[in-house]
């Protein structure tokens, strides 16, 4: 963790706009604050005021809760998905890239096809085949995610195994599973790392385009992407349906990149001298 | 630290601007006229092209055979072609259109009197044995209208110009029947001589022509010059567009390159509000949406009664009208609420049981904690409906999952097999114009289309019998609330609110002739008489 002691005010200001999200998200959703993010329990689109402290939608829902709620599964599905992408293209980058030869060559193009689909329809045929909820945008995250980090985990794999110690441990008998444990994955955590924080700001803004599609998450449970795609009917005549899910949105975006980069400059001094 | 600044008041600057916004008064269509929410301009000249946008296009699932086509969206299309012996007017009376008059000299015969001068399309006059040729054409066929028109024993010509229908037992809603489009008068001598494929083709005595249709994309329908009705129709031209976005629709109003687009957010009116030019009418329709519960789902969710009524005394259908349907809902029952005769569905029996009652009845049939998935179609306001009833079952700890699909796929689910495999789904029906009509398709040997997910009901269909086959008057009065009781008792297809309908046109730019109320689904009823304003 050295380089976070070394991270500019900005890496720090991405991760603590993450963990406050987090917290808002979990401390309303644990204590209920503002109520059940499902209940009817106020006038149809009521601006915000006292009794709703962002207003309510179309069918007398508070917001409040519903931004909490929403805020959650955004953060969450994305999470885990960029969590399986991370395992996938560990294994897969890995694969090709010490390994190589025809397994390589199947991994390479394998992610080479999925490369070649346009995120969004790629998304939507995941939700034609499993069908629209939780699932497909799961799915769909891990993959539009997996070719850009398998390449780039290939990429570093390459560069590791070419290693002096990585020689010597071949030379000295070590088998590949210990290389791959004791030699190469603590080289590529970094930049694993680096590419997850990319991914997961792609697994938001693919979660809430799904949603926003109507293929993501199903009502009532909202999602930040949900929330938009309900509230843009009413930009004009309801704008509060929008605004706050829209701003938490950004934010969340903007502080996970701000993040991703400062990771990417603390670690590249060490990366540099010996990854791509 | 500039840029965290310039952030933060970005943001608040947003926040205010956006939140300071209140929600705009409505904009909507109200006319002097009794019955019409607006009345064409006859004083504007005639001519120019009409055009308008639809929200799917039904020609591929059910051909353009109108004996066959079983859906509101197709009756509107079609409407602009074919043409029925009898419409209905703005209070759901029976009004002539290609029967000039009829006679009932008995309980169990009609005689109509054809309008002379009626040709179709391709010029050949219409005659006795066209009209005789589509009933019977109808009565053989397999379209679910055919249980609508009822007992019918012989259809046969007087003369030229005069029909006469003879029934085996008196029926009601015989003439409200012939009103819809799948009773239309067809060509029969080209059908029969194999000239015209009905299936294919569009060739009716209706004041439009199909110039073109490019399915799921557009039609181009062109002026009948030989229509009957002197001066109609108004149009020239009248293109319509397939757009399945709500957003969609409403930017084509609001740019003006759409005179007339059918709109399902009950907010339209609001949301519209500012866009110069613009009005929404809100048709109070016999439409009413309702909840099916499949008899044949797995595990056995709903096969026992008592769940189902547990389920339909749960539901709470005055929220789905005001939060769902923004107030312009009406809870109803099997019979349509706002037709004259219709049921008061405050005195069925799930309304006057309570929570209690719908937990006790769980628990009695071991059900106590349901789980069961509700398929709705994305189309507004149905998910709201949805949600509605899911948050009401919520009260008995019933959870439901709600499933959105597209109106295809939510056709292919709930239609699709038999027996069907979903747990719950929810779909309008139109209410026509006779209280009793709609009851029709609770007797799933006669309706068809829900053989898949409805066990018939003996004591259920003798209700349906009755109430149908019943003259007005008190007696029917009462029939018709039986029939209310035993529907919301079975609960296998349990009715719930009226759905409204949502016309937004571009009043600078259209003068268009709409009902305060519709039975049929048919937003197009008064297309002829459109006039066009500017073009």
């Amino acid at each position: 963790m050295t380089w976070w002691r070394r991270a500019d005010w900005l890496t720090r200001s991405g991760l603590a706009c993450l963990a406050v999200l987090v917290l808002v998200s979990v401390v309303g959703t644990v204590f209920g604050i503002g109520g059940d993010p499902d209940a009817m329990v106020g006038p149809r689109l009521a601006p915000p005021g006292v009794d709703y402290p962002l207003g309510t939608d179309e069918l007398g829902r508070s917001m409040l809760p519903r931004l909490f709620e929403g805020i959650g599964t955004t953060l969450l599905l994305s999470t885990l998905a960029v969590l399986v992408t991370a395992v996938l293209a560990t294994l897969l980058g890995v694969a090709a890239g010490y390994r190589g030869g025809w397994l390589g060559e199947v991994v390479l193009r394998l992610v080479e096809v999925l490369y070649s689909f346009p995120t969004i329809v790629l998304a939507i045929l995941v939700a034609a085949v499993v069908g629209p909820g939780r699932t497909a945008t799961m799915c769909s995250i891990v993959l539009i995610t997996i070719p850009l980090m398998t390449r780039v985990v290939r990429a570093a794999a390459v560069t590791v195994s070419e290693r002096d110690y990585v020689t010597s441990a071949v030379i000295s008998g070590a088998r590949w599973p210990r290389i791959l444990v004791r030699h190469l994955l603590p080289s590529l955590s970094g930049t694993i790392a680096v590419q997850g924080t990319y991914a997961l700001s792609v697994g938001i803004l693919v979660e809430g385009g799904l949603s926003f599609l109507g293929f993501g998450v199903q009502p009532p449970q909202s999602s930040l992407g949900a929330l938009i795609q309900q509230g843009s009917t009413y930009l004009l005549a309801a704008p509060w349906l929008v605004v706050a899910p829209g701003i938490v949105l950004v934010v969340a975006i903007l502080a996970i990149n701000v993040f991703g980069d400062g990771l990417r400059d603390g670690l590249e001094p060490r990366e540099a001298r010996s990854l791509v | 630290m500039r840029i965290p600044v310039v952030l933060c008041a970005a943001a608040t600057a947003a926040v205010l601007v956006g939140c300071s916004a209140a929600p705009l008064d409505p904009t909507t269509a109200t006319s002097d006229v009794p019955g019409y929410l607006a009345v064409a301009d006859e004083s504007v000249t005639a001519g120019g092209t009409l055009d308008l946008q639809m929200t799917v296009d039904n020609g591929a699932a059910t051909g353009l055979d109108p004996q066959l086509a079983d859906v509101a969206t197709s009756w509107q299309l079609m409407s602009l072609v074919y043409e029925t012996l009898v419409t209905v007017g703005p209070d759901f009376s029976i009004e002539p259109a290609l029967a000039e008059s009829w006679e009932n000299p008995s309980p169990t015969e009609y005689v109509f009197h054809l309008r002379e001068g009626v040709t179709f399309s391709n010029g050949r006059p219409m005659t006795a044995d066209d009209v005789v040729g589509s009933l019977e054409r109808l009565l053989a066929g397999e379209g679910v209208w055919k249980s609508q028109i009822g007992p019918v024993e012989k259809v046969s010509t007087v003369d030229e110009h005069t029909v006469s229908v003879t029934l085996s037992e008196p029926y009601a809603p015989l003439l409200a029947a012939l009103a819809n489009v799948p009773a239309a008068v067809l060509p029969m001598a080209e059908i029969e001589d194999g000239s015209l494929d009905v299936t294919a083709q569009m060739l009716g005595t209706g004041p439009y022509v199909v110039e073109s249709h490019r399915q799921d994309v557009s039609w181009k329908f062109t002026r009948n010059d030989g229509y009957w009705a002197e001066d109609k129709p108004s149009a020239d031209t009248v293109n319509v567009v397939i757009a399945g976005q709500e957003q969609a629709r409403m930017a084509a109003l609001q740019n003006g390159s759409a005179d007339l687009v059918m709109l399902g957010n009950v907010d339209a009116p609001q949301l519209l509000n500012g866009a110069r030019g613009t009005s929404v009418g809100t048709q109070a329709t016999t439409d009413f949406y309702y909840l099916m519960l499949n008899s044949n789902a797995q595990g056995g969710k709903f096969d026992d009664p008592r769940v189902r009524q547990a389920i339909n005394i749960a539901l709470d259908r005055q929220a789905m009208a005001d939060s769902a349907l923004g107030g312009l809902g009406r809870p109803t029952g099997v019979t349509p609420a706002g037709l004259p005769g219709a049921c008061d569905p405050a005195r069925v029996p799930s309304a006057e049981a309570d929570l209690d009652r719908a937990k006790q009845l769980l628990k009695e049939a071991g059900a106590e904690n349901l789980t069961f998935g509700l398929a709705a179609y994305s189309t507004a306001p149905a998910p709201a409906v949805a949600q509605v009833i899911q948050q009401n079952l919520r009260r008995i700890g019933v959870e439901v999952t709600i499933e959105q699909l597209d109106e295809g796929s939510w056709s292919g689910k709930v239609y699709g097999e038999v027996p069907a495999t979903f747990d719950a789904a929810l779909s309008w029906f139109a209410g026509y114009a006779d209280p009793g009509m709609v009851g029709k398709w609770w007797n799933p040997e006669q309706a068809g289309f829900n053989v898949g997910f409805m066990e018939p009901n003996p004591e259920l269909n003798e209700a349906i019998d009755k109430a149908i086959a019943t003259p007005e008057g008190p007696e029917r009065e009462t029939a018709l609330q039986q029939l209310c009781d035993a529907v919301d008792t079975d609960a296998q297809m349990i009715p719930l609110v009226t759905r409204p309908a949502l016309i937004g046109y571009r009043s600078d730019a259209l003068s268009p002739t709409l009902y305060e109320t519709e039975g049929y689904g048919n937003v197009f009823r008064g297309i002829a008489d459109f006039r066009l304003l500017s073009k």
